[in-house]
């Protein structure tokens, strides 16, 4: 198979027209990104398509839930509890972002009563957007005016023209963006990429020699942490490296809604709920931002919709059945 | 890891970009009904002949200390004394496994005379102790006569929907219990779990027999017995006793294994419950006193985790409340137990029933439809679907065709991974058995093997990382299942008769833990439920329910050598037509809370 001669922007976004240097650009993000071979155990490897040429056996999509394992497994007597902490900041009522770390993050809007009328899921990732900052800070203010407000300005999204990403309208004010620290595209590659050499054991129990053995299998696997999303990264990648495999993420990389589901969830008068659900940026199986609204003709908003019998009062409700994925590939060398 | 070039390449073309391994085409069925017939008499003709009987010569050890089932220095399990084991209704654990079962489904009329009713029904609730005690002379005797004894025993267990409870004990002591999909009930939750939407479909939970909204049982009385005529003395006793009492019978349902060879299997001709968690604790402080029995040498690591090969071990509280429960972040240790619930209701149990129709013959022309446009046979084709043959011999460790000694060995027939190569287990010794010398399982992590979509494997994903991340999170989700069929089976017959075809069959689904919410209902929708959850793939293509807006479609990716092929489900064959979500108490709460 022929080395991949550029990186796409994740979902093939055309934020900019063709032509446009942003679009090097952002390959070379990528590329650099990467390593061209991460050796791993057995002699398996996490590759840069660009520098390393495989012929591709197999596709592998990693998925895993939306709302933080982090915050639900301390909760798992009281799940109440648990949305409340993924979405009220101490003190305040905007969105507690800082702990929604499955790279997904949302926001949810209330009307005067109180009740849900939408929430916008992300899974944009910071760099991305300081990438089109550095190319064209127009078109980024244009971006932001028609995602969030038009009272959006150039003033608002930099200080002494450096972005911020936790600027006033990707935090307080609205959702372009993944802002929470580690919920970045360069962790996400990092976290695949390192991945590869994955040393053991947790289930003998006693202290493991030196130097570390390879896990065998997942029930070798050392502890990782309580999120859903590294150790699903971890331990698929880990598993095809010690096949050994050749493995890298599926083009165009990114991090992606995979699905929704609203399966039982009905509108007060007892019926199934349409399709609410808009896909923003990004396209099926590549979602990047998606809003979940109800149209104002129905007469309801999302807060009188019930979920298996219970109404809708935290966007985690929602959260929880929402996935998140990132394409895997593995193969061997030529 | 090699240097990185730093230096920044201009690259213009996209075109070399790496492509996924496309989906094939859609696979399109024509299931013509009269056509398939002949085939489908061969099949559940076919079906219905094995013989996965234990290898002759082994005896399975009578259950009692044994101090060299210890392992030094792991964190000491509870000890389930007398007064505990007398607590714990029976067939939560160790479970009546009994060939013939009957369920009464009452609602109450008049507290007080259901109270009296309680009371009078405690003493005959089979507890833990009695289960165990019968268990292990049964197998004492067995070990001594080399053959089944002639032992039989009658069983009951009871269980209390929320709003029985709140009847019985008052409102605020039943909004203790935590877990609110108990408190909404199974009607309530029924199409969150997939169930359909619209009224007008057989499976809407407005025309169950039991447990729609109209029809919603307060008490489920299990009767279990091993000769079916002590069946029917003690369940009329029951039956009796309640009516005169002010119950009304909403409902009754008998259960029984299927006969014959097909003993075990369920109505699509698979056996069922193979692989059941193992529960720590012990019976006794003696050592090696295990509740569950354990056949892993120490010098083999998983004896931590797994009680047999693929038996995994999970901490009690995830079955009983109260009770040290699974640390989410690790496969072997302990987390404190649950406190969200009545302090009476220590010990007891979640109960999950479903009462799910079986459409055989769909079933199996669909088998035959999708075998024969794949080039395989409907055997190949649906043991695809489930992840096991209809033996029970595991795709994974037998994928070219059914094994029946591997499905009898129960040392075996479970052991298999799907990420990895599965090593084989170091056991303990065990009389008169060889070991395991059936050809371990190859790797699988893409599923073309056992396909995600499988049964098996959307249920228990095993090693496999998941949704939730690591194989420590899929232990919180286990059950333990108690279920048994109903009606005549029709796999096994020679040219079933239009009549027979027609009668009603399915599977009692009964199933105990200690949340409904992250366990049943977990596995339910997010797993079986969702064609990307776990993995990739697909739909459960055996219990699997969706209802999207009123389209019930299912679909699966099938793998082919060429790139996986999607083949649309149209048709169901698993059809819920009752049950409801019930608490099993401690039995003493019967008696001093329930019926006092």
């Amino acid at each position: 198979m022929a080395l991949l001669t550029r990186f796409d922007t994740p979902a093939s976004l055309r934020d900019l027209p063709a032509g446009s240097p942003f679009y090097d650009n952002w390959h070379d993000f990528i590329d650099l990104e990467l390593a061209p071979s991460t050796p791993g155990t057995n002699f398996g490897e996490f590759y840069d398509a660009s520098d390393t040429d495989v012929n591709t056996l197999g596709t592998h999509s990693l998925v895993w839930m939306a709302f933080p394992r982090r915050v639900l497994m301390p909760h798992r007597d009281d799940r109440l509890a648990a949305f409340v902490e993924a979405e009220r900041t101490p003190g305040g009522d905007i969105g507690n972002r800082n702990v929604q770390d499955e790279y997904c993050e949302w926001r949810v809007e209330r009307n005067a009563a109180g009740k849900i009328t939408r929430v916008t899921f992300t899974t944009e990732s910071p760099e991305y957007w300081e990438a089109l900052w550095a190319v064209d800070r127009t078109r980024v203010v244009a971006l932001y005016r028609s995602l969030v407000s038009p009272a959006v300005v150039e003033a608002d999204l930099h200080i002494g023209g450096v972005y911020q990403r936790r600027n006033r309208w990707n935090e307080a004010d609205g959702i372009v963006h993944l802002m929470q620290s580690i919920n970045t595209l360069r962790a996400a590659l990092g976290l695949a990429e390192g991945s590869a050499m994955t040393p053991t054991t947790q289930i003998t129990g006693v202290p493991p020699p030196s130097p570390l053995p390879t896990a065998a299998d997942n029930y070798e696997m050392p502890a990782v942490a309580n999120t859903s999303v590294d150790p699903r990264v971890k331990y698929d990648v880990a598993a095809l490296v010690r096949k050994p495999l050749s493995v890298t993420l599926r083009e165009p990389i990114g991090l992606y809604i995979a699905g929704y589901d609203d399966t039982g969830w009905t509108k007060p008068d007892g019926s199934p709920v349409g399709n609410y659900w808009k896909i923003i940026r990004g396209r099926p199986g590549q979602i990047l931002r998606l809003e979940y609204r109800v149209p104002p003709a129905a007469g309801f908003v999302v807060g009188d919709i019930r979920i298996g019998g219970r109404r809708i009062e935290w966007g985690g409700q929602i959260a929880e059945h929402v996935t998140v994925t990132a394409g895997g590939i593995a193969g061997v060398r030529p | 890891m090699e240097a990185k070039k730093k230096t920044r390449s201009k690259k213009q073309s996209n075109q070399a970009a790496l492509t996924p391994l496309q989906h094939l085409e859609p696979l399109e069925l024509a299931i013509q009904p009269q056509a398939a017939a002949a085939q489908l008499n061969r099949v559940v003709d076919t079906l219905g002949k094995f013989l996965p009987k234990l290898p002759q010569g082994i005896l399975i050890p009578a259950l009692s200390g044994d101090p060299g089932a210890e392992i030094p220095g792991a964190e000491p399990e509870p000890v389930y004394a007398l007064k505990a084991r007398a607590d714990i209704q029976g067939n939560t654990i160790p479970g009546f496994n009994k060939d013939h079962q009957h369920f009464l489904f009452f609602r109450i009329q008049n507290v007080k005379r259901a109270k009296a009713w309680l009371r009078w029904i405690a003493p005959l609730i089979s507890s833990m102790d009695d289960v165990l005690t019968w268990v292990r002379a049964f197998r004492a005797l067995r070990l001594r006569l080399g053959t089944e004894p002639p032992m039989c025993a009658t069983w009951v267990n009871i269980a209390f929907s929320y709003r029985a409870i709140a009847r019985l004990v008052g409102k605020a002591d039943a909004l203790l219990f935590g877990d609110e999909s108990f408190r909404q009930g199974l009607a309530e939750r029924s199409t969150y779990l997939g169930d359909p939407t619209r009224p007008s479909n057989r499976g809407h939970r407005s025309r169950w027999v039991v447990g729609g909204p109209k029809n919603e049982a307060d008490i489920l009385v299990i009767v279990a017995a091993d000769d079916p005529e002590d069946l029917v003395t003690v369940k009329d006793s029951i039956k009796e006793r309640a009516i005169r009492s002010g119950l009304r019978l909403l409902f009754e349902q008998r259960g029984n294994t299927l006969p014959g060879d097909l003993h075990g299997h369920e109505h699509f001709g698979f056996k069922d419950g193979v692989s059941q968690p193992g529960v720590r604790g012990k019976v006794s402080a003696a050592p090696g006193d295990f509740i569950t029995p354990r056949y892993i040498a120490h010098s083999d690591g998983r004896a931590r985790i797994f009680a047999k090969p693929g038996q995994l071990l999970l901490w009690p509280g995830q079955f009983l409340l109260g009770e040290p429960r699974q640390d989410p972040e690790h496969p072997y240790l302990s987390a404190p137990p649950a406190s969200n619930f009545p302090s009476w209701a220590a010990l007891g149990s979640y109960l999950v029933c479903r009462r799910l129709r079986q459409d055989v013959p769909a079933f199996w022309k669909f088998a035959i439809a999708a075998g024969s446009s794949l080039g395989m046979t409907a055997e190949e084709f649906a043991s695809r679907l489930v992840g096991r043959w209809p033996s029970g011999a595991p795709i994974m460790r037998t994928p070219g065709a059914d094994n029946n000694a591997l499905a009898g060995d129960p040392w075996a027939n479970n052991h298999f991974i799907f990420n990895d190569d599965t090593r084989a287990s170091i056991l303990r010794p065990i009389g008169g058995y060889a070991g395991d010398a059936f050809p371990q399982a190859s790797q699988d992590m893409l599923g073309s093997i056992c396909p995600h979509f499988a049964h098996i494997r959307k249920t228990n994903p095993r090693d496999s990382a998941t949704d939730l991340g690591k194989p420590d999170d899929s232990m919180l989700r286990m059950i333990l299942r108690r279920g048994i069929p109903f009606g005549p089976p029709v796999v096994g017959v020679k040219r079933p008769s239009p009549r027979l075809l027609k009668q009603e069959r399915g599977l009692m689904f009964i199933s105990y833990g200690s949340t409904i919410e992250d366990q049943f209902e977990f596995l339910t929708r997010r797993w079986s439920n969702s064609p990307i959850q776990p993995d990739f793939g697909g739909h459960d293509p055996v219990i699997g329910q969706r209802d999207q807006r009123g389209d019930r479609t299912r679909f699966i990716d099938f793998p082919t050598p060429a790139g996986p092929r999607r083949i649309h489900i149209k048709n169901e064959w698993v059809i819920p037509t009752g049950g409801g979500y019930f608490f099993s108490p401690p039995i003493r709460a019967i008696r001093d809370v329930l019926g006092s």
